[in-house]
């Protein structure tokens, strides 16, 4: 726009120093107006968000559970925590947790999310606009749906697709894929929540692609480069922000989910074989094992979970410079 | 004379890694890795759509209860009859349509006071919104619970938010979205031109009259986009609504399905399927009409951030 | 209205936009903001409509000052260069809109808007969109939103950028012809000199955010203040030359190592007085290929043609002198061609001399 050569960009905020009493006033009542337009999310955070935080951070210190529901909070100082660390599968719990997350993420919500986008926009436009479709159909599904789906390909014969139709590789001949093995386990758990996971970064990275100019590309061939090189070299460089953008916000997004493992393994085969943290935490508070859900030391679950990611959060946004997404509004006062 | 020069075969051995060749056989190595690509997803479906038909399944054959290939049945349809079934999807709907209201207004307001207006804490928002984005609300179960409750207290609204209420699952869910949702909606208004906002102002718009009859209008993609979204979101939606609702009374379609299958009893696999399938019949509908829209939707973003 | 800036500055951070800009506009006048892109023209337009907000001076309209006011309760009409209607209207809602949030009743607005596009040439495309309209029946929308509000100020960015050629010229008539009929006080920024000269009443020329002269547009041509206004207003622009000016025995001359020139007195006297090397200045206009007859009284200096541009009616050369290149218009029939050895003749009359340390011009304050 030519109106951007002609304004000087404004860089950094205003600044509201020995400013006159009636100017004060008229930004107070603009800032009222950017407030009024602010306050629904700020309810909702304040009231979904920031409150069960400090809930949360409060019952961590107490041994609030089902038994005792009714009476007074008792609180216990660190006992919860100590419990935590002492817990003899918590060693186990976290190895899971950390296999998990980064599996997955490297597999597919980075991994094949990338390859993806790459593949389907090398082949032409409608046949990959098929293929993307296709990989957004589990995302579509309703999560019982999906893993009941996927039980049934590792269902044990003669239910089981799997055993039914696909080369038998893990020893275990017809027997039941998911609960079979840990490794059986594992397998299934990273491809339910992979291929779900993947979705969202092919679209991003696809848009991103698809925004590359052509002449650039044009360009690179008549300069002799294979097609790998011009992967390697162009289009790679050129989608660092989404590819930095999905890194974060899938990590966060895998350190914190657990629906999909809840639902098709429970933690199991046997004691904590696929749990994760964020399971943990969930179950711990609010299913009765042994007849007594322990809202107190799930809380103190939660509450590690919760301070781990958010300094994962803090650190991304601070060491991919997010902030330089921000530009000033071009309209002052009101 | 001129001669003529035969344009070289394909199989001629000097051309086996021209670029032509090579170009070929890239794009069939990436058909074909596609394809084997979806290959799981294809099979869930299609055994889906026959077990939803038939008695029993023996992994993709349809068969009978005496285990011989065939068993075709409408059987598994008959849950429609029940109530229940009917019960849970109203509130599936109503779930999914107050997330598309409360998340479009909410984000709409949000995202253009963030992109377009200055004031105190705007940095620090936006920064927040990215923490939040991945800061699960599911992680917070235990103590929104709490919330929610106390809300149920509240004359006037208590009976519509509170804990085990329609409302109250709501409530959660939209907040649940808010993040990606304002962050969206952000990443829409800055394509935005400014001069446009400009001359409603001098033409004597209020900032609200601006955002409401100037600026939403221009993003409408952007809004259907968020509300397809929302709505796929709500359908579905089961860790929360199981959480916080006891019994079928309220819940919605995810659970009650979910409660179909016990630890215990033996499972009646087809009639779940069957269930499932009948969830997922209006969003393949919405699904075939809005296809563009839903590939679209990260596609608005800020600065390639998003 | 009558408009008056004081001092008025605005700087984002250390980024100065704008700065020290005075002047007063009478009613009915049409003022041009003349200037090259990124001067602060548009910055101050954007005070004055209260888009932004003034970090130091005031804004006054009729003598109050306005710095707190919104720009819906400035009785302002803006037109941009984007034309900025609202592409999910009609034409017929886009002028309609500011009286629509006036709430006006139906009648009388129905009547105000067919009025205010009948006068624009566009009523019988009240119903249309704005996608539908060509770009010069969108600027008449734009300027048809601006005025049915009655606007006391019209302020105008641009406006004709985005047109073809043939169009602009059209529409600058109509234009300066609407204000003159209407009289309403109008401030029109502008990067073309050629738009500014034959529209408006005064000039303000701004550069770098600085405000180099507000004058009327022959005062800038004859008599420009500062070095900047005399190479920015007139196209081809004026030449100008390091020289050394004296006074020999009563004649002021002005010398450099390829020219002798005789100056007029008035002229010559605060060059002279200055000392040193001032720097001359002569619009193209004013240098002519020598003819036969004239002889070299210390009016002339000759060159070899670097470069010969038609341009129609004339040509403009580019002729080495020394170590300057002076332009000059000469007429086609003359058939100068590059290579030439060509003999100028200096019509030293209109000679302008500038401090070149200070920019300014010595012979006007």
């Amino acid at each position: 726009m030519t109106q951007d050569l002609e304004e000087a960009p404004p860089p950094a905020q205003p600044e509201a120093l020995s400013v006159p009493r009636r100017s004060r006033y008229s930004s107070m009542r603009s800032t009222l107006t950017a407030y009024g337009f602010m306050a629904p999310v700020m309810v909702l955070v304040l009231g979904f968000f920031i409150i069960p935080g400090l809930i949360l951070a409060t019952l961590s210190f107490t041994s609030l559970a089902d038994s005792n529901f009714q009476e007074a909070w008792e609180f216990i100082g660190f006992d919860n925590f100590t419990r935590l660390f002492g817990d003899a599968f918590f060693p186990k719990i976290f190895r899971n947790t950390l296999f998990y997350t980064f599996t997955t993420l490297a597999l597919f919500n980075l991994g094949f999310a990338l390859v993806l986008a790459l593949v389907t926009t090398h082949i032409p436009r409608r046949s990959g606009f098929f293929f993307r479709l296709v990989w957004l159909l589990p995302r579509l599904t309703p999560s019982v749906v999906y893993i009941m789906m996927w039980q049934r390909i590792g269902a044990p014969s003669p239910f089981g697709i799997y055993n039914q139709i696909g080369p038998q590789f893990l020893g275990a001949t017809g027997g039941n894929l998911i609960f079979g093995s840990a490794t059986g386990a594992w397998i299934f758990v990273i491809l339910v929540n992979g291929f779900v996971g993947a979705s969202f970064g092919m679209i991003i990275f696809t848009s991103a692609l698809e925004s590359i100019p052509e002449d650039l590309i044009t360009a690179a061939k008549v300069d002799g480069a294979s097609t790998w090189q011009i992967i390697k070299d162009h289009k790679l460089p050129l989608i660092k922000w989404p590819l930095l953008f999905i890194a974060t916000y899938q990590t966060l997004s895998l350190l914190t989910s657990f629906e999909f493992i809840l639902l098709l393994t429970e933690g199991g085969p046997g004691l904590f074989t696929t749990e994760v943290w964020a399971l943990t935490a969930y179950k711990r508070a609010l299913k009765s094992y042994f007849g007594n859900s322990q809202w107190g030391f799930g809380a103190s679950w939660a509450v590690v979970l919760v301070i781990v990611s958010l300094l994962l959060a803090i650190v991304y946004v601070k060491l991919f410079k997010f902030n330089e997404l921000i530009e000033e509004p071009k309209i002052e006062n009101l | 004379m001129t001669t003529v020069t035969e344009a070289p075969s394909k199989i001629d051995p000097r051309n086996w890694f021209s670029t032509e060749t090579r170009e070929k056989n890239g794009r069939r190595f990436a058909y074909l890795f596609l394809v084997v690509s979806i290959t799981p997803i294809l099979i869930g479906y299609s055994w889906l759509l026959i077990a939803t038909f038939s008695v029993r399944t023996r992994g993709l054959l349809p068969v009978n209860a005496a285990g011989d290939i065939g068993g075709f049945t409408l059987n598994n349809w008959k849950f429609l009859d029940d109530v229940e079934i009917w019960k849970a999807m109203l509130n599936s709907f109503l779930i999914a349509v107050a997330m598309v209201i409360g998340v479009g207004i909410v984000s709409t307001a949000a995202g253009y006071a963030l992109s377009r207006m200055s004031f105190v804490g705007r940095k620090a928002f936006l920064s927040m919104t990215l923490v939040l984005h991945a800061f699960k609300a599911e992680m917070l179960l235990i103590a929104i619970f709490f919330v929610l409750r106390w809300l149920g207290t509240k004359p006037l609204i208590g009976d519509l938010v509170g804990f085990n209420t329609v409302g109250g699952v709501a409530l959660v869910m939209i907040a649940l979205e808010i993040p990606l949702g304002v962050w969206l909606m952000k990443g829409f208004f800055d394509n935005l031109t400014w001069d446009m906002e400009r001359a409603a102002l001098i033409d004597g718009a209020s900032r609200f009259r601006v955002w409401w009859q100037i600026m939403l209008p221009q993003i409408r993609p952007g809004i259907a986009a968020l509300s397809l979204f929302t709505f796929i979101v709500g359908w579905n939606a089961y860790l929360v609504p199981f959480t916080f609702t006891i019994g079928t009374k309220f819940s919605n379609m995810p659970v009650f399905l979910n409660q179909q299958i016990s630890d215990t009893a033996p499972v009646n696999w087809n009639l779940v399927a069957a269930i499932g399938m009948f969830q997922m019949i209006p969003l393949m509908i919405f699904f075939i009409f809005t296809q563009e829209l839903l590939l679209n939707i990260y596609a608005g973003g800020s600065k390639g951030g998003n | 209205m009558k408009v008056k800036l004081d001092k008025l500055q605005k700087k984002w951070g250390d980024v100065v936009g704008a700065d020290d800009i005075s002047l007063e506009i009478d009613d009915g006048e049409f003022v041009a903001f003349l200037g090259p892109s990124g001067c602060g023209k548009t910055t101050t337009l954007l005070m004055v409509a209260g888009i932004y907000k003034p970090t130091a001076g005031t804004i006054d309209f009729d003598g109050r000052i306005v710095n707190e006011v919104p720009p819906r309760d400035r009785h302002i009409g803006m037109v941009f260069q984007s034309y900025a209607l609202y592409p999910h209207m009609s034409v017929y809602g886009n002028i309609s809109y500011p009286l629509r949030i006036q709430k006006i009743n139906k009648t009388e607005m129905q009547e105000r808007v067919q009025r205010v596009a009948d006068m624009m040439g566009i009523g019988d495309l009240l119903d249309r969109k704005p996608g539908q309209l060509s770009g010069g029946q969108q600027q008449r929308v734009s300027l048809g939103r601006a005025l049915v509000k009655e606007p006391e100020l019209l302020l105008f960015d641009e406006p004709l950028s985005n047109l073809d050629a043939r169009l602009r010229l059209t529409m600058r008539g109509e234009l300066k012809r609407l204000q003159k009929d209407m009289g309403i006080t109008s401030i029109y920024v502008t990067h073309d000199q050629v738009e500014a000269m034959t529209m408006a009443d005064r000039i303000a020329v701004m550069s770098a955010g600085i405000l180099q002269a507000f004058d009327k547009p022959d005062d800038l041509y004859d008599r420009p203040k500062t070095l900047f206004v005399a190479g920015f207003v007139g196209n081809p622009p004026m030449n100008f030359m390091d020289v050394e000016v004296t006074r020999d025995n009563g004649v002021f001359r002005a010398r450099s190592d390829a020219v002798d020139l005789v100056v007029p007195a008035d002229r010559g006297e605060p060059a002279a007085a200055h000392g040193g090397t001032v720097i001359l200045g002569l619009r193209p206009e004013d240098i002519a290929v020598a003819t036969a007859g004239s002889a070299g009284d210390g009016r002339t200096a000759s060159g070899e043609a670097l470069a010969v541009e038609p341009l129609g009616r004339e040509d403009l050369v580019v002729v080495q002198v020394g170590t300057a290149e002076l332009r000059l218009l000469v007429d086609t029939a003359v058939g100068v061609r590059v290579g030439d050895n060509v003999d100028l003749e200096f019509n030293t009359e209109k000679v302008q001399f500038f401090d070149p340390d200070t920019e300014q011009s010595l012979l006007w304050s």
